[in-house]
This record gives structure tokens, C-alpha cells and sequence, in this order.
């Protein structure tokens, strides 16, 4: 049983702050995604609750008690490193049982510990090797059991997919899934990838530029994106966004009338976001939008169209095979009539 | 097939000529120490030049390690208590030397490169700097103050200079080595339970361990070779070390060529010794399979 608080939480290196009043809520049991492009103060985070990073400001506030300024040796709280980390002069066993050797657990136990976390991790086979003599997979799944075994209040992640390659990365990504939901360990989890977000979080906190933009279920965050940088943060290929003008029959973008109810008076310019998969291919005439082709990508099940539309650079996906030359015209639709609109000077959702 | 692999003769003998200089540059002087330590004394100040002796001998060596022998037709004295003491001298403050400085080293690096405090570069750069200053211009203070010490002559005084020489280096050495260390190793060992001490003992000395010896080597051979220290600081064979003893066998009557080298061939032997038995320690990879 673990909660997490963060109330007001800042990080400053020097005059310079890099986190601004972070304020979350993490339940128990609950895997929370910090996601951001590089930069954003999401790994910095996650290193204020191991304790790596001192906290500037604020409360960090583990099961009701804060814990600021307590030592990483005694939060009790297990990471797995981006690079793993694997002490390269111990035997995976000793890896794994490095944590809880150190709280003098008798040598019984330890084992046993061990053992039951290699049976869950595949890793039976490898207890006496060195880290140098497993693949990159193994390594990670060494670095989970390190995690795993002293069963510690919160997980904390720090891209530990990002040195694996597509493959493994889809298939590691639902055994930690998998594992964290068996285990019921609170956890954080830092990515650069929304994919690996939104397919592994109950929850997922958007961070841009040291500011949380979002904190939300996947699909509140995919369906509902409270400003621009989440709607084009998350989902690939990113929205697209295109300027237009509130009318009394709509919102007028480029020459082409879209049926949007727009909860603003006529004349005020607004950002329409359309998502790429929202878009197929149509004919000319009423809210169709035209789109000048510029280049075809074909990823197997689906054609990634680039181009602009109405004016704006944009993409469609386009569920099977097509052939086109640049310069093409288009014409697209929207038949699901799910539009985005977006303020156009503070870029916040409109609704 | 690489562009290395294509091979051009002239480049071939030109490189084999090249290994050839360098192996006679470094191995020549040791070959001719050993040839003149067999060579009989009335050989040695001959006029003819030869690589080995006609009558190769071994009373150099009898005269060093025997209890007496004779030189030209008279029973002399052995050498062996001398040079017996010398040897237990350079080894006793060689190896304290290496001992203290690599321990100290080892933890003083680590604090430059993983604490921060004020003036840490600073520190760091008067340390490294001293290496700069001769050691003449320092040995007339030095020698005062190690009278007023009483620390002449003994283990201790040599150490304690050897150390104080010698240890910028290893910290350097050592702070590189510590600089290449990935921190994640460390934090995860702390996230793990382990404190900032059983982490350095425990995770990262294991894996400094090639650097560490590598530090060793230097300060045992640096301290083996130092000849200016003792002799101004060892006046007696109470600390005297085998650098200083073996040019005393050269007397105002005569120098004694044959036993001065069988006395050199054998004072290579501990530092000889030494590396070959580290080097094994001294495998490179260690850090292999700490990351993806």
C-alpha cells in the first residue's frame, strides 16, 4: 500500500527553475506515465522521488509522511535505470539480491526471493551469469527483478525500454504491464514514447517545459486534449492543426465551411485540430477539405498522406494502399465529425 | 579485405625495424648489466669490446649474497648484510608508499569527483600543481623540517615524503578513472539501501580496480626508483635503500663495475615481480555489461 503526493513540488538549478509547482496525486496501485519531450523536467521528477535530485520547493509526501529530505537508502523505493545499471562485478543473483542483503535478510530468504522473481522474469537460467554475458532483453529484465525483489512501496521507471529495439520494446512493454499489475506496485513511469504511454498508464501526466499541461486517463487525454502541445504531443502521427475563423453557420477554414458549433462569437479565429486517422478521402462539395499531396508514406496496413490541407501542413492516414504524385489534389472528409478547437492566442481546448 | 590488411613490404620492415630500435633502446642497457654482472673483474676494465664474457662468472654475485669471497687472489668482505638491509629498505617504504597512497587516492579522488564542495576544482588544481614544483627546491626545508620531526632516517620520514610526492599523481589517475564510472551504478546501489561508503567499497573500488593497481605500479616503481629522497633523508642503513647503496660500491680506489651490476640485476627483481604479479588484476572490460 503506497500513495504519492506531490504538492507544489519545484526543482531550481541555480537561479534557473526547471520544475513549477507540480501538484499530483498518485493512488495506490496505480501506474502513472510522466511523458514530455527531452527536456522537460520528467526524468528530474522521477530522480526528486528516488532522491537523487534534492527538492527546491514543496512537498513530496509518501503514505502521509514527507519525505523531502529522507536519503534514497531509506525511502524504499526501487528504480530501473535507463542504462540498467547492473553492478557488472556481481552474478544476476547478487544483482537481485544486493538490496536486500544489505537489510540483512538471512541467505535463505534472499534466495527464495530471487528465485520466485527469476521464475517471474524468465530469468531462472541465468542466476550465476555475469550482466556482460546476457542480451539487452535479459539485462532488463535484470534490472526489473533487482526492482521486484525487496518488493519496495513505488517503482520508478526511467525509460527503461528506450535501449531496446521495436520488437522486445512492444513485448517488454506489456510483461511490465503485466507484472506491475500482479505486483500492485505503485509506480512511475518516465518515456519520451506516447505510444508506450498510453498503452501501459492508468494514467498519464503530460510535462512541457516544467509545467504539467495534462494529467489524465489515456483516452481523456487522446480524446480531450486540454491544449495544442498535448493534442500534438500525443498521437502518431500528431494532429493536425489548422487556422480558421468562427462563423454563424461554423468554422470557416481556408474556403471550406466545417460544421463545428463553436462556443465562441462569429469572427473569433480559433486552431481546428483533426486527427490524422479522422480524415479519408471524399469528393469535392460541402465541409470536404482540399489537400495538396506532397508526399506518401506506406507503413504496411496503412498509407501516411503529407500535404497541406487548407492552407496548413498536414497529414491523413489512410486505412489501406494508395498512389498519388505530388502536387495532387485531394479532397478529405471528416465523417466522424470529431474537430479539436483550440483558442489561437493561449492555445487551451475550447469547450 | 581492409585497406589495412594490403601490405607493403618496405612499411613491413620499416615497422619491424621500428619494434627492433625500441626493444634494444629499452632492453639493451638491462642486457648489458647482466652481461658485465658475469663478467670476470679483470674482463670488465679489458680493452676489447665483448657482448658476453669469454669466462663468464658468477663471484659477483657470491660476493653480494656470500658470506666472504675473494677478488683478485684476497678474501674479502661480503657485501650481503649492506645490500640485504638496503633491499628490505626500498621495499618496506616502496611498498608503504603504494599502500597509503593508493588507499588515499582512492577515497580522495572519489571525493573530488562525487562530493561538491566549495572550492573543490580549486583544491583539486593546487594538489595536481605541486607535481609542477622540483623536488630540489623543496628538499632544504624539508630536511629541516623532518629534523625537527626526528623523522631522519626512518620508514616513516621516507613514506611520508614518497607519499606527499607521489599521491597528486594517483589522485589524478584515480579521478579519471572515477569520472569514466557511470553514476547510475552508484545510485542505484543507493536506491538499493547501500550508504555513500559500502557504495565506494561495495560497487565502485571493485570496478576502479584496474586503475587502482595501475596507480600502485607507478608509486612502487616511482618510490622504487627515487634516489635524491634517501639519499639525503636515509644517511644510514637504518632506512638507506638499494639506489643509494649500489653506487657506494664504487670507493675512491676503485669501482667495482661487476658488483654494482650484479647488485642492479638484482634490485630489478621486486619491481619485476610486482607488475607481472598485478598485471593479471590489471584485465581490461570490467565494466563490461553494467549498461544496455
Amino acid at each position: 500500500m503506497a500513495t504519492l503526493k506531490f504538492e507544489g513540488l519545484k526543482k531550481r538549478y541555480g537561479a534557473v527553475e526547471v520544475l513549477h509547482d507540480i501538484n499530483l496525486d498518485v493512488a495506490d496501485g496505480e501506474l502513472i506515465s510522466l511523458v514530455g519531450a527531452s527536456g522537460c523536467g520528467k526524468s528530474t521528477l522521477l530522480r526528486m522521488v528516488a532522491g537523487l535530485e534534492d527538492i527546491s520547493g514543496g512537498q513530496l509526501i509518501l503514505n502521509d509522511r514527507v519525505i523531502n529530505d529522507v536519503a534514497p537508502k531509506s525511502r524504499d523505493i526501487a528504480m530501473v535505470f535507463q542504462n540498467y545499471a547492473l553492478y557488472p562485478h556481481k552474478t544476476v543473483a547478487e544483482n537481485m539480491g544486493f538490496s536486500l542483503k544489505l537489510r540483512s535478510v538471512p541467505r535463505a530468504e534472499i534466495d527464495t526471493a530471487v528465485r520466485r522473481a527469476a521464475d517471474l522474469l524468465g530469468l531462472t537460467p541465468y542466476l550465476d551469469r555475469y550482466p556482460k554475458a546476457l542480451s539487452g532483453g535479459q539485462r532488463q529484465r535484470v534490472a526489473m527483478g533487482r526492482a521486484i525483489v525487496r518488493e519496495p512501496e513505488v517503482f520508478l521507471f526511467d525509460e527503461p525500454l528506450s535501449n531496446l529495439d521495436a520488437t522486445l520494446r512492444v513485448q517488454m512493454r506489456s510483461e511490465i504491464r503485466a507484472l506491475q499489475m500482479r505486483l500492485g506496485t505503485t509506480s512511475l513511469y518516465v518515456t519520451h514514447d506516447q505510444l508506450e504511454a498510453m498503452t501501459m498508464s492508468d494514467r498519464i501526466v503530460v510535462l512541457n517545459g516544467g509545467w504539467i499541461e495534462q494529467v489524465g486517463t489515456p483516452v481523456e487525454i487522446y480524446d480531450t486534449p486540454r491544449n495544442i502541445f498535448v493534442a500534438q504531443f500525443i498521437g502518431s502521427p500528431k494532429m493536425n492543426l489548422i487556422e480558421g475563423v468562427v462563423t454563424s453557420e461554423g468554422v470557416m477554414v481556408g474556403d471550406t465551411l466545417l460544421p463545428i458549433a463553436a462556443p465562441r462569437a462569429a469572427g473569433t479565429p480559433l486552431i481546428v485540430g483533426i486527427r490524422p486517422e479522422h480524415l479519408s478521402l471524399g469528393v469535392e462539395g460541402p465541409g470536404a477539405l482540399p489537400m495538396v499531396l506532397e508526399a506518401l508514406e506506406m507503413t504496411g496496413a496503412e498509407t501516411h498522406v503529407y500535404g497541406t490541407i487548407a492552407g496548413a501542413q498536414g497529414i491523413m492516414t489512410h486505412a489501406g494502399r494508395l498512389s498519388g504524385a505530388p502536387g495532387d489534389k485531394l479532397w478529405l472528409t471528416n465523417p466522424s465529425e470529431i474537430y479539436h478547437l483550440f483558442d489561437k492566442e493561449t492555445g487551451l481546448r475550447l469547450d | 579485405m581492409s585497406w589495412k590488411a594490403v601490405s607493403n613490404p618496405i612499411l613491413s620492415i620499416a615497422k619491424a625495424f621500428a619494434v627492433l630500435l625500441l626493444v634494444i633502446w629499452s632492453l639493451g642497457p638491462i642486457y648489458w648489466a647482466f652481461a658485465t654482472s658475469v663478467t670476470p673483474s679483470n674482463e670488465i676494465i679489458s680493452k676489447s669490446l665483448r657482448l658476453w664474457p669469454a669466462h663468464a662468472t658468477l663471484e659477483h654475485y657470491a660476493k653480494l649474497l656470500g658470506a666472504a669471497s675473494t677478488a683478485h687472489g684476497n678474501e674479502v668482505q661480503s657485501v650481503w648484510p649492506q645490500f640485504r638491509a638496503a633491499m628490505i629498505n626500498s621495499i618496506v617504504t616502496s611498498g608503504l608508499a603504494t599502500i597509503v597512497t593508493v588507499a588515499i587516492a582512492a577515497f580522495g579522488a572519489y571525493a573530488f569527483v562525487r562530493l561538491r564542495f566549495p572550492g573543490r576544482n580549486i583544491l583539486f588544481a593546487l594538489v595536481v600543481a605541486t607535481m609542477a614544483i622540483p623536488a630540489y627546491t623543496v628538499m632544504i626545508p624539508l630536511y629541516r623540517l623532518m629534523i625537527s620531526l626526528n623523522l631522519i632516517d626512518t620508514y616513516l620520514g621516507i613514506t611520508l615524503i614518497y607519499v606527499s610526492a607521489f599521491l597528486p599523481l594517483a589522485l589524478w589517475l584515480m579521478r579519471t578513472v572515477y569520472e569514466a564510472m557511470p553514476l547510475s551504478l552508484e545510485e542505484a546501489a543507493w536506491l538499493d539501501g547501500a550508504g555513500r561508503l559500502y557504495t565506494l567499497v561495495a560497487i565502485v573500488l571493485p570496478l576502479a580496480a584496474p586503475g587502482l593497481i595501475a596507480a600502485a605500479i607507478l608509486t612502487f616503481l616511482n618510490a622504487w626508483g627515487q634516489f635524491i629522497v634517501p639519499l639525503v633523508f636515509s644517511p644510514t642503513l637504518a632506512s638507506k635503500s638499494l639506489t643509494v647503496l649500489i653506487p657506494e660500491f664504487a670507493t675512491r680506489s676503485n669501482i667495482d663495475y661487476g658488483l654494482m651490476n650484479a647488485a642492479g640485476i638484482l634490485a630489478i627483481i621486486p619491481p619485476v615481480a610486482l607488475v607481472i604479479f598485478l598485471n593479471r588484476y590489471l584485465v581490461s572490460g570490467l565494466m563490461a555489461g553494467a549498461q544496455k
